[in-house]
């Protein structure tokens, strides 16, 4: 089906009218124990910008992923075009009419915005690619979206492929196009552009699902909005309108509870600081700008909390702190020494737990003992070779005092769940005794009791006299521990709040890029 | 959230490690034993087939084979001869695949050995005693061996380009260095074959007493156990471990990643150094055109045959050793050309590597 | 003048086998797999190709079994890499022995025999241009055959629903899977179909280059066909070119020795392995950015988990 004959009779019809192109009624899934979904409800009109709002977690794309095919719900009703259909994969979903653009773009960067197009749609064995790229040129002015047909994706910016995306989704004949977190990765003159866009298709009556966390795009593009936290619908299709922001952000991010009061040392402001980052800007693996101009401070017995929606930075960070990642200005110092290599940033006295510990730490085919001795520090010697004994005593030392009883020494990492290799690492890097510990998720994957005990150890690890610098999404712990919880928003610190200071809607605000 | 009021709740602990009686064990091992049986007999089965489509009775060839392999001191003999090099040669495969790299290159790293120790047979020419020459021939050798293979470690660190391609291209260069040499500057006389002039008996590898065997495999035996035991033992092997699993993580405890490849190429490539010095001055004594007989290839296939393991690397050594000596056996006894046990050789190794390990998680 | 014809000549005679097997190694690249069995694959199509024409007397058969045998040589390096997850570089070196082995077993009753192989022939008006005729125009029908497979490969891959799927299985097969595609079942075939081309190049040596049989004839040539392959960056165009290069560079020897000049043959015969090396260092960074996404994989990763 081509994107000129789906232009929906009810596109003239007023949206509140509508009868909805899709609607959603007690989907319910879960994963093992996790609960990702409970009883949702989520209805899409032809003509309208529905924005589906909801923390990291709070069971979003579960959502869109039951309603695009790729997970079956395990309870729950779902209706398009008045029909009871639940499609059993994406192809189904497509030919129901249902596109989704993902927020990693699931296109080719070597081939052609033509070929990549052509990939998705039906056709013969010739490819015809001068009269697709014709009718890609038609489309994308009919829709507003500037595309060049002949450029390769790989040469394109985001927000380009964005719209390639889009025209895709359009072409192979989708009337409810659900766009996974479009906004992220743009810049805002491009988030501009798409805007924009989704409206041009809204008013030619496409039904646009747009995801996001970002309470000013929602009062900007949605005319209506969901919201979703904890995989349960809190408030269903209402108009942003009649809500405040500090409603939208309690609905987001649940009541506020008093954190109770933690026994925080007083810091030391003068002490010379044991993470010093002065206006630093980096560039992210995809070439962006992640880092731009951040500066910040943590003294001994301090701990510096980040909050931030994900991808704004954290990762970034948490590298140029440890020496990883290449700074573009600015300098970073850790304990007084250039951090301008890992090396020298572990000689001098870093710890850090890795947000990534599969692709940043785990070999697989090494055992627990020997994730013990890769810590960055010189391999004991004994004789020719390893001192295992001492690595052996070191390890179970640390265990006994870190109390997170980690897994055999023999086994290897491989065999091993997220959360025995969690302990393992938060083990090894918690029970050195550093001066700087750069904890990235420390909690992650953990269960609850060991979460705890984690949070005691960097607790313990800051009385000692040793900065931390915690990056967490849970905005509870961070108010729990923090001495100063930094909020970081596109790769800038969006504000810094003293202990005193922390409130759940003012971090909140500051996270999506609102003033506190 | 109360954190520091509250007493740190219990870890569960872990579940016990299994612990397995050894009829337990020998079962959950049936499958892999049987895996390997399966591919091995599959293998046997595809060759006898071939075979019997030649027209050899394959009842009587493989008795034959075994006898005749088995069954004579001189095929003995000529096993452990042919062991020595290909152990060298597949541990020069074996050090850099430990810190992630595919060492295709052993080929080229032998013969440069080779030319390297014939170079200094030519160069002292008498001049010296025997053993001094011999051991000068082996530091060559080496020291040849390890430059060969680190050009490709230049190449991979310097200018990206991946060292199981750059390793196999050295190959035909090496093989085009040795026979400019010896079909002219080296060559013993225009009219005669395309050879080196032999060396001098007082420099070739000497001979285990009392047997027609030359000391090429104490010296591989005792590279195999120095190898098993630094890549076991030392901060150097186990630094190989950590870069070879995940360059990520090494980097990370900051470790000197690319010094670490470059030094595990140069290992390799002075392990097939030796190989190529074995070869010529304890089998072949000059160059000629297709010296070494694929010694680099074959040891590679060696080295996957012993999952990279040195150990495993003497068994997989003398199943290779003992196939070919059988190939000399099967052009004797059953006419077919010796060549033919490379199809026996290829089928094991297909079984093997297709068969008798794990799926890959993605294609 | 009359070198340059003989080298050029030369140049695209021998260099039509590597073009074959390079184009079929294009193929198989693009999908995301190197197949260092190309040098067996050829080996085998040799071999077939002189039995079938021996047989039959037919070398248009034997150009078709030639294809045939580098299919199914190419294919179990499919089936072990793709289906079985084995590790490339060890395959195609296993891929080579098994070829070794089984055209000594098969092809030893076939030394010294006589074919009719195919020869040169001179095609009406284009083999009298001057220069450019001797050199294209002149040969014989394997190497016409060249001339149309180099654009219909270059077709097949870039103008075809078929090469857009091998092209997207070897730069980012989640987008296959998106639309229902099995990538491991587009990529064996591509991985087969390339083995094609090489068994042809193959039959191309022994029954119209060098009209004998002997064992391990190929002699390197598919393994400059892989190495060519990543040199011409993964363009049929440029590995046309490259081939000729590097026919040229075989031919260059034995056309100056015809004249008296006494030039070094292994010092030409190891020119293409050098240039390939001095390209790869050169273009480095360039070339690999270029390559095939899975395959950057390959080249990026060590030997997988033994």
């Amino acid at each position: 089906m081509t994107a000129a004959r789906v232009a929906p009779a009810s596109a003239t019809a007023p949206p509140g009218d509508a009868e909805p192109l899709m609607r959603v009624a007690g989907f319910t899934k879960h994963f093992g124990e996790v609960q990702a979904n409970t009883d949702v409800e989520f209805e899409v009109r032809a003509g309208e910008v529905h924005a589906l709002v909801g923390e990291n977690g709070a069971g979003k794309s579960t959502l869109l992923k039951m309603i695009y095919g790729v997970y079956h719900p395990d309870a729950g009703r779902m209706i398009v075009d008045g029909a009871e259909v639940i499609p059993g994969s994406p192809a189904e979903a497509r030919a129901l009419g249902i596109g989704m653009v993902f927020q990693d773009l699931r296109l080719v960067p070597a081939l052609t915005v033509t070929e990549n197009i052509a990939l998705a749609l039906e056709g013969g064995q010739l490819l015809r690619l001068d009269s697709l790229a014709r009718r890609i040129a038609a489309a994308s002015e009919r829709h507003g979206l500037a595309v060049h047909p002949k450029s390769r994706v790989q040469h394109l910016s985001i927000g380009e492929r964005q719209r390639v995306e889009i025209l895709k989704v359009l072409m192979t004949g989708a009337r409810l196009v659900i766009l996974d977190e479009p906004t992220s990765v743009l810049a805002p003159q491009e988030v501009e552009a798409l805007f924009g866009i989704v409206r041009h298709l809204r008013d030619q009556g496409f039904g646009v699902v747009i995801v996001t966390h970002k309470l000013p795009e929602v009062r900007q593009i949605a005319d209506r909005a969901t919201v979703l936290r904890a995989g349960r619908t809190v408030l269903s299709g209402v108009d942003p309108a009649d809500y405040g922001d500090d409603e939208l952000i309690e609905a987001m991010v649940g009541h506020s509870v008093p954190a109770l009061a933690t026994e925080r040392s007083l810091v030391d402001v003068a002490a010379s600081p044991v993470l010093e980052i002065s206006d630093v800007s980096s560039r992210g693996d995809r070439g962006h700008e992640a880092l731009k101009g951040i500066s910040l401070v943590v003294r001994p017995g301090e701990l510096v909390g980040v909050a931030g929606v994900a991808g704004s930075g954290q990762r970034e960070l948490c590298e140029v702190a440890l020496g990883l990642r290449e700074t573009t200005r600015g300098s970073v110092k850790v304990a007084g020494i250039l951090a301008s290599n890992p090396r020298r940033v572990l000689a001098a006295g870093a710890a850090s737990v890795p947000e990534d510990p599969v692709g940043d730490a785990v070999v697989a085919r090494l055992s627990v003992l020997d994730h013990m001795a890769i810590d960055g520090r010189p391999l004991p010697k004994r004789r020719w070779g390893i001192d295992w004994h001492g690595i052996r005593r070191r390890t179970d030392h640390a265990d006994a005092r870190l109390g997170l009883r980690i897994a055999p020494r023999h086994r290897r990492l491989s065999d091993l769940s997220g959360g025995n290799i969690q302990r393992v690492l938060l083990t090894r890097e918690l029970g050195l005794d550093a001066k700087l510990v750069v904890a990235a998720y420390p909690s992650r994957g953990l269960d609850v009791s060991n979460v705890r005990r984690t949070q005691q150890i960097l607790l313990e690890r800051r009385a000692e006299g040793a900065g931390v610098l915690m990056i967490s999404e849970d905005l509870d712990e961070l108010m729990a521990m923090a001495d100063r919880i930094v909020v970081m928003h596109d790769g800038h610190i969006a504000g810094e709040l003293a202990a005193a200071d922390f409130e759940r809607q003012r971090i909140g605000r500051l996270m999506i890029g609102g003033a506190a | 959230m109360t954190v520091t009021t509250e007493p740190p709740a219990a870890a569960p602990p872990l579940a016990p490690p299994p612990r397995r009686s050894a009829g337990e064990r020998a079962r959950a091992a049936l499958p892999i034993v049987a895996r390997w049986a399966a591919a091995l007999l599959g293998a046997v089965v595809v060759f006898s087939a071939l075979i019997v489509f030649k027209g050899a009775n394959p009842l009587e060839v493989f008795p034959d084979m075994w006898l005749s392999t088995f069954g004579r001191p001189r095929s003995v003999s000529e096993i452990v001869i042919a062991m020595a090099p290909l152990i060298l040669a597949a541990l020069a495969v074996v050090v850099p695949a430990r810190a992630g790299m595919s060492n295709v290159g052993g080929e080229g790293q032998v013969i440069v050995g080779a030319i390297a120790a014939c170079g200094v047979a030519l160069a002292t020419d008498g001049t010296l005693p025997g053993p001094l020459v011999l051991a000068l021939m082996m530091v060559a050798g080496v020291a040849a061996g390890a430059a060969w293979a680190g050009v490709a470690g230049v190449l991979r660190l310097g200018f990206q380009v991946n060292e199981a391609v750059s390793t196999l291209l050295l190959n035909f260069v090496a093989l085009d260095l040795l026979l400019f040499l010896i079909y002219q500057p080296w060559r013993e006389s225009a009219a005669g074959q395309p050879t080196t002039p032999e060396l001098a008996d007082a420099a070739k590898l000497p001979l285990l007493t009392g047997s027609t065997v030359h000391i090429g495999i104490v010296l591989a035996v005792l590279a195999t156990i120095a190898v098993f035991l630094v890549l076991r033992f030392t901060r150097w092997g186990f630094r190989l471990s950590v870069v070879g699993g995940n360059a990520e993580a090494a980097r990370r405890a900051g470790m000197p990643v690319p010094a670490l490849l470059l030094s595990a190429l140069l290992v390799g490539g002075a392990l097939a150094g030796l190989a190529g010095v074995v070869e010529y001055a304890g089998v072949e004594y000059k160059l000629r055109p297709g010296f070494g007989a694929q010694i680099g290839y074959v040891g590679f296939l060696a080295s996957w045959l012993a999952r990279h393991r040195p150990v495993p690397v003497l068994v997989a050594a003398f199943v290779f050793a003992g196939l070919a000596v059988a190939g000399g056996s099967l052009q004797l006894d059953a006419q077919l050309p010796a060549a033919t046990v490379n199809i026996l050789t290829a089928l094991i190794l297909m079984a093997v590597l297709g068969f008798t390990q794990r799926k890959a998680r993605r294609a | 003048m009359s070198i340059i014809i003989d080298v050029l000549t030369g140049g695209v005679r021998g260099g039509t086998s590597i073009l074959y097997a390079a184009l079929g190694e294009t193929v198989s690249e693009r999908a995301g797999v190197i197949n260092l069995g190309t040098e067996g694959g050829m080996l085998g199509g040799a071999l077939c190709a002189y039995i079938v024409c021996a047989e039959t007397g037919n070398p248009w058969l034997g150009v078709l079994a030639g294809g045939v045998a580098g299919f199914i040589l190419a294919l179990i390096h499919g089936l072990l890499v793709v289906w079985r997850g084995a590790n490339q570089f060890a395959v195609g070196l296993t891929i080579l022995f098994f070829a070794l082995g089984l055209t000594s077993l098969f092809g030893a009753s076939y030394v010294g025999r006589s074919i009719i192989p195919f020869t040169p022939v001179k095609i009406p008006l284009l083999g009298d241009i001057p220069v450019i005729g001797p050199i294209l125009f002149n040969q014989d029908p394997i190497v016409y055959g060249s001339y149309l497979v180099v654009p219909l490969v270059w077709f097949i891959l870039f103008r075809t629903r078929m090469g857009l799927l091998i092209r997207t299985a070897g730069e980012r097969s989640e987008a296959l899977t998106v639309h229902g595609i099995s990538p491991r079942k587009v990529r064996i075939l591509a991985v087969a179909a390339g083995g094609f081309l090489g068994g042809v190049g193959g039959a191309h040596l022994s029954i119209a280059y060098t009209n004998t049989w002997f064992e391990n004839m190929v002699a390197g040539r598919g393994f400059i066909a892989v190495a060519l392959v990543i040199f011409a960056s993964w363009s049929p165009l440029r590995v046309l070119a490259g081939a000729y290069l590097f026919g040229a560079a075989l031919a260059l020897g034995p056309a100056l020795q015809a004249r008296g000049f006494a030039i070094n043959q292994f010092a030409l015969h190891v020119v293409p392995f050098v240039l390939t090396l001095v390209v790869l260092a050169v273009l480095g960074r360039r070339t690999i950015s270029a390559a095939p996404a899975e395959l950057k994989r390959v080249f990026e990763n060590g030997p997988p988990d033994p």
